[in-house]
Parts: C-alpha cells; sequence; structure tokens
C-alpha cells in the first residue's frame, strides 16, 4: 500500500482495442483515479462490427475524420493506423485482461492504443504485439500464454455481455453509480458528477504551490 | 503471419489516406476567402430534428454563437434520420435524453422532458419550418419552439401553442401544405453532405455532430476567417 485510503467507489470504463474514440479517451479515463477517490475499473469488450452491428460507411469515415480533429485538440498523436479488428481486436483484449491481473492494464492499454491508431501496429501480429507487452512492463511469455486463456477469454465476453446489458451499444463507455456516460466528450459530465458525489481528492500542497 | 495486398490497403492505407485528406484545409480555406471577395457570408447548414433533445442543445447555442459573425445559419429541419434498421435507435433515443439533460446543464438550462418524443408528434413543426424562408424570424422561431419543446413543457405537444408563436413571428398563419417535400429536401441534402443523424452541422467542406461539438463549429469559423466582429 502507499498511504492512499481504500477506494470504494468504482468508474466502469467500457473500453474497445478498435474504437477510436476509447483511445482518446484513456489517458484521461485512467487518470480519473488520480483526482478523485475511485477505482477505475477496465472493462474490454469485443469490437461493435464484430458483434454483428452494422457500421455504415458514412460513419467509419466520420469517425476517423473526426477523431483526427479530436486528438488534434488533445495532442494526442493519431493517423497511422493499423485496423485491428479480428484477430488483432481479441488479442489486445486478452493481453488486458492478463495486465488487470498484475497491475498493468493501465500501461498496456495506453500503450496497446496508441500502437494501434498512432503507430500501425499490426498487433494480430507476435511481431507487432510484443514490444508493446513489454513497454507496458509485462512479460512476453506470460502475455502469449494469456491469448490461449479460456478464463480470461470468458471475461472479454462478460464485459461484452455486461455492456448489452445496460442497454448501451458503443464505447467508450462510463458508469458511475449507475449513471452512463457515453463518449470521450462527456468525462467532464463524468468529473461533475464525481465532484457532486464528494470523491474529489484534495490539492496536495505541493501542487497547490 | 504476412499480410495480404488487400488486408493491407483496407487496415493501413485507407484510414491513413482518409485521415491525411481530411487534414488538406487549403480548399476549403480558399473557398472561404473567396467567398469573402465576392461579398458572400458563411454558410453552416444545420440539419436538426424537433424530436430530437440534443438537436435542441445544438440549435440554441448555435444561434447564439454564429452572432457576431458575417455568417448565415441555415436551418433545415428533419424527420428522418438514424442509420437504417438500427436496432439500437429506441436505446439511442432514450440515452439521449439523459445526455442532453447534461449538456443543457453546461448551459444553465433545465431540461423539462423525461420520456422521448416520437417523430411524428413533431413533424409538423419540421414541416412548417421547413417550408419557411432562411432569417431572422426562422431562427427565433426555432429556438423558441424547442426551448419550449424541450425545457418548459413535458407531455403532449401542444400544437395550438406553436402556431400561436409560428404567427408571432412570421405575422402570418401557419403554412398548409408543402413542408413534407421541403422535410424530404432536406433529408436528401443531410444524406448528400454525409451526416447520418441529428443535430449535425455542415461547415464548408467538415461536418460535426453539432450538440457534441460546438466549439470546435466556431474554431472552423475562425479558422475559415469568419471570425468574430469586434
Amino acid at each position: 500500500m502507499d498511504g492512499q485510503a481504500l477506494t470504494s467507489a468504482t468508474v466502469d470504463f467500457f473500453f474497445s482495442f478498435r474504437s477510436p474514440y476509447s483511445y482518446l479517451a484513456g489517458p484521461r479515463a485512467f487518470a480519473l483515479g488520480e483526482r478523485f477517490d475511485v477505482e477505475v475499473v477496465f472493462r474490454g469488450v469485443i469490437p461493435m462490427a464484430m458483434r454483428g452491428q452494422s457500421v455504415p460507411r458514412e460513419k467509419g469515415l466520420h469517425t476517423l475524420r473526426d477523431a483526427k480533429r479530436e486528438a488534434n485538440r488533445l495532442a494526442m498523436p493519431f493517423g497511422r493506423i493499423h485496423d485491428p479488428i479480428g484477430d488483432g481486436a481479441i488479442r489486445c483484449l486478452l493481453v488486458a485482461e492478463h495486465a488487470v491481473d498484475v497491475g498493468r492494464e493501465r500501461e498496456f492499454v495506453l500503450e496497446a492504443s496508441r500502437g494501434i491508431w498512432a503507430q500501425a501496429a499490426d498487433v494480430s501480429s507476435d511481431a507487432g504485439l510484443r514490444p508493446i507487452c513489454e513497454r507496458a512492463g509485462l512479460s512476453w511469455r506470460d502475455c502469449a500464454a494469456a491469448l490461449d486463456d479460456p478464463d480470461l477469454r470468458a471475461r472479454v465476453d462478460a464485459d461484452t455481455a455486461a455492456l448489452a446489458q445496460l442497454g448501451h451499444w458503443g464505447v467508450p463507455v462510463f458508469v458511475f453509480a449507475g449513471e452512463l456516460f457515453w463518449g470521450q466528450d462527456r468525462i467532464e459530465d463524468l468529473e461533475i458528477a464525481l465532484r457532486d458525489a464528494g470523491l474529489e481528492r484534495p490539492l496536495s500542497p505541493a501542487a497547490g504551490a | 503471419m504476412p499480410t495480404s495486398p488487400a488486408d493491407t490497403i483496407t487496415r493501413r492505407v485507407a484510414p491513413r489516406a482518409v485521415v491525411a485528406l481530411s487534414q488538406v484545409g487549403w480548399p476549403s480555406r480558399l473557398g472561404a476567402a473567396t467567398r469573402r471577395k465576392l461579398g458572400r457570408r458563411g454558410r453552416v447548414e444545420l440539419f436538426f430534428a424537433f424530436d430530437d433533445p440534443c438537436s435542441a442543445i445544438a440549435v440554441i447555442d448555435l444561434a447564439a454563437r454564429v452572432e457576431g459573425r458575417d455568417v448565415q445559419l441555415l436551418l433545415k429541419p428533419v424527420v428522418g434520420r438514424g442509420i437504417a434498421d438500427d436496432p439500437a435507435v429506441d436505446l439511442k433515443r432514450r440515452y439521449a435524453i439523459d445526455d442532453a439533460r447534461r449538456l443543457g446543464r453546461r448551459a444553465g438550462l433545465v431540461l423539462s422532458r423525461h420520456e422521448p418524443l416520437a417523430a411524428g408528434d413533431t413533424a409538423f413543426l419540421a414541416e412548417w419550418a421547413a417550408s419557411a424562408p432562411q432569417g431572422p424570424a426562422l431562427t427565433r422561431f426555432c429556438v423558441q419552439t424547442l426551448l419550449v419543446l424541450w425545457f418548459e413543457t413535458d407531455g403532449p405537444v401542444d400544437k395550438a401553442a406553436h402556431a400561436a408563436a409560428w404567427r408571432d413571428h412570421f405575422g402570418e398563419e401557419t403554412p398548409v401544405a408543402g413542408g413534407a417535400e421541403c422535410v424530404h429536401r432536406n433529408e436528401r441534402l443531410m444524406r448528400r453532405r454525409g451526416p447520418y443523424d441529428t443535430p449535425a452541422a455542415w461547415v464548408h467542406g467538415q461536418w460535426f455532430f453539432a450538440h457534441d461539438r460546438l466549439a470546435q463549429i466556431a474554431a472552423r469559423l475562425d479558422d475559415l476567417g469568419w471570425t468574430v466582429r469586434p
């Protein structure tokens, strides 16, 4: 323990590696746990297009263009893309579950999504995924084992089903105290809800100086 | 595992090209400068639906945001919207209530409705507005009507009250024919521009989901040279 109080409040963070908006949300989502007395719970879901939901061409084009505008606004790299739909997305989800088990999901999720959306990493190949895992501080041997772990796959399926049970369709979605917030551009509303719930951490003297 | 050329194009080349092309700004800036030289105003085409609470947020905000710029806000009401055969359409309409409540709070507005409106409940408003000439009277009517619909009332839509508001703004009776075709024209234009749902703002070659990107729409106008006049 590092001396911080145990948190009881949680923010569920439903995330897809194939969603550019999930990538854009990632850094701010995981940082919520630093500014608020909440635990951010990563819940990776299978991409919409792999769940039988239609994604019209115009929606796909608009998403890329709009995500680029938003990435520019957020000063995040975006554009050197390798679409991970299929094996790549599933492999990232499985490694992410392993990363949760060893407490490095933040590092892995941010590294992998940056790799996919800004570095054209082909995460369906070991050559593409391995350096991402290692940069996230994960053992490649353990990650390779995770790719064939049926228990981790069951967790991915359960999180995907949980999003549907919440009556939601896309990502990123945040759930706090039963309330849903859809979109990387709704994090500010989530922050208001966390503040209203009295969960904002007081500024440390050093931070306020 | 080696990837096929087709796979490489689909996964890497095409998305990268779409992003790169979206960053080419000189044609729209040149077009905007040319419009100004010809004495023409900038345009924001706003596709919206009266049964959509997020459209209410967008129309009310953008009407104020284009004030002071040499920009015309063209209001294009539609009735048909959304992705064809979308299984989540009802969930989206219900979620829009929660979302608009939070977006309204950002703007100091309190949503008064708790349930979605059906498209048919407000189609007459779209037909009236679509058949009216663009201009301040139409903007004021749409702003007032959306305020009343979403921030002042709950329950059934009061057609007589909206007709009275129409007479106040336009000094004449509500249109009796032709509105449906005008709405269909707006829907066709929306599809041609690219948006598949409302509220969507088309700003000289780029479109935005307007309720999500209000500040970015203003930034786009700034970038094109249509800044707020001192």
